[in-house]
């Protein structure tokens, strides 16, 4: 938050403490008054075992099973829903690629043709409608990583960042293109973040690079033989902050 | 109107993805399921007349915002009282400018660790409603202060006090001794 934002309240200041929105000079001087005045200090403690108690004890309940398909119905949407329609659109611009022969028209366009990105943002959608984001749901990462198994050719790095507010929350198997993509899925707060490791032995490496696709932040990258993607909701500082996490974390930590 | 196979895939992509978010927040704003499934369809609706317009920013914060507005329009037409009684209330903590009831009890931590499920749901739903959406926005679905206030309209420093106030009547009414 700006100064201008930060109430004189030391109360409001300890609730946006707990919340995390505070910048790092401001916690302190919160954390200061906070050993000084057991009040503070009190009401700290009060609204965390609150929100422990909310994210315990308080049901999530799923819509009923008959909405999305009536509000399918009512904005005239094809039923059964469509495949993402990265499929179809990746197909048609490959077969006008393939007929403009090329060079030009694919210079002139080359952030339509990413049929991995597409992908990327389609498998992460379509997890965030499933019943279940995850094939397997475990915060630790020697039950993550053996998953993968046999399941993929190489099974991914695997690093813990539960401590910088980035727990591991399981991970799922993806299809990008025709190919299983081991997708490692990280939460921040209430958002996912899900972070496919595309095997690509090919490429160089290269820095993270951001993109917006449809409302979802990206960043990508290559590393050791891998293409990184990392995409959420979550706002870019947050995710650039978990991508630069989850590359200098040792996995062995 | 003709409307492309660009609007709905992006409805199916922007929209869909938070339909769950979208339904809680209108069963906590409206108080039953059978309104909130009503809300959430309309809400649907307006959003996909809109799809042009959702341009950057987040998906899930754009969905909530039209949910949280459709939501008050039918409060506004169904239970206009709700809306009266909660404006009341606020003017007058704003006068005061102090969270919650000053003396309201400040209970052990312990105590607020053991409350069940059933005195927790009563308590946030015994919430006014501009403390219990923003409650909802912020510790059930996780929204940063940011997108609370882009999703309630309102100023971060409003979203600020609003959730002090939200949080200490929660704590002041699930201390309090059963009756």
């Amino acid at each position: 938050m700006t100064r201008s934002m930060i109430p004189e309240d030391p109360r409001l200041l300890v609730h946006a403490y707990v919340d995390g929105e505070l910048d790092p000079a401001n916690a302190l001087a919160v954390e200061k008054r906070m050993a000084a005045d057991p009040a503070l200090a009190a009401e700290c403690e009060r609204v965390e075992a609150l929100q422990r108690l909310v994210r315990e004890r308080l049901p999530r309940e799923a819509p009923p099973p008959g909405l999305l398909a009536r509000i399918e119905a009512s904005v005239e949407l094809p039923r059964p829903r469509a495949q993402p329609s990265w499929r179809a659109l990746a197909a048609s611009i490959a077969v006008t690629a393939v007929l403009a022969s090329g060079s030009t028209w694919l210079a002139l366009a080359p952030e339509m043709t990413d049929p991995v990105r597409d992908g990327v943002v389609a498998a992460h959608i379509r997890s965030l409608m499933a019943p279940h984001p995850i094939d397997v749901a475990s915060s630790d990462r020697h039950t993550v990583k053996p998953w993968f198994n046999g399941r993929v050719a190489e099974a991914p790095r695997v690093v813990d960042l539960a401590k910088e507010e980035f727990p591991l929350v399981g991970g799922r198997l993806d299809v990008i293109g025709q190919t299983p993509v081991p997708t490692l899925v990280y939460r921040h707060r209430q958002h996912l973040i899900s972070l496919m490791a595309v095997p690509a032995s090919d490429r160089a490496n290269s820095a993270p690079v951001l993109r917006m696709v449809g409302g979802y932040n990206m960043l990508r990258w290559t590393e050791d033989g891998v293409f990184y993607w990392a995409i959420s909701d979550i706002g870019t500082a947050d995710l650039d902050k978990f991508v630069q996490l989850f590359r200098t974390s040792s996995p062995d930590q | 109107m003709v409307r492309g196979d660009d609007d709905n895939a992006r409805f199916a992509n922007v929209v869909l993805p938070h339909l769950k978010d979208a339904y809680a927040l209108a069963r906590w704003i409206t108080g039953n399921r059978a309104d909130a499934e009503d809300v959430v369809q309309d809400a649907c609706l307006r959003a996909f007349r809109a799809i042009r317009s959702f341009a950057n920013g987040s998906a899930r914060a754009w969905v909530l915002t039209i949910v949280r507005n459709t939501a008050y329009t039918w409060i506004g037409k169904n239970r206009p009282a709700a809306l009266v009684a909660v404006e009341d209330i606020e003017a007058v903590e704003i006068a005061r400018a102090i969270p919650g009831d000053p003396n309201a009890e400040t209970p052990e931590t312990a105590l607020i660790a053991q409350t069940d499920t059933a005195r927790l749901e009563a308590a946030i739903s015994g919430l006014p409603i501009p403390f219990r959406e923003t409650l909802i926005l912020r510790d059930v679905q996780g929204l940063d202060y940011r997108e609370i206030a882009e999703v309630t309209g309102v100023p971060i420093g409003t979203v600020m006090s609003r959730l002090a106030r939200g949080r200490s009547r929660l704590i002041a009414t699930i201390g309090r001794k059963e009756s």
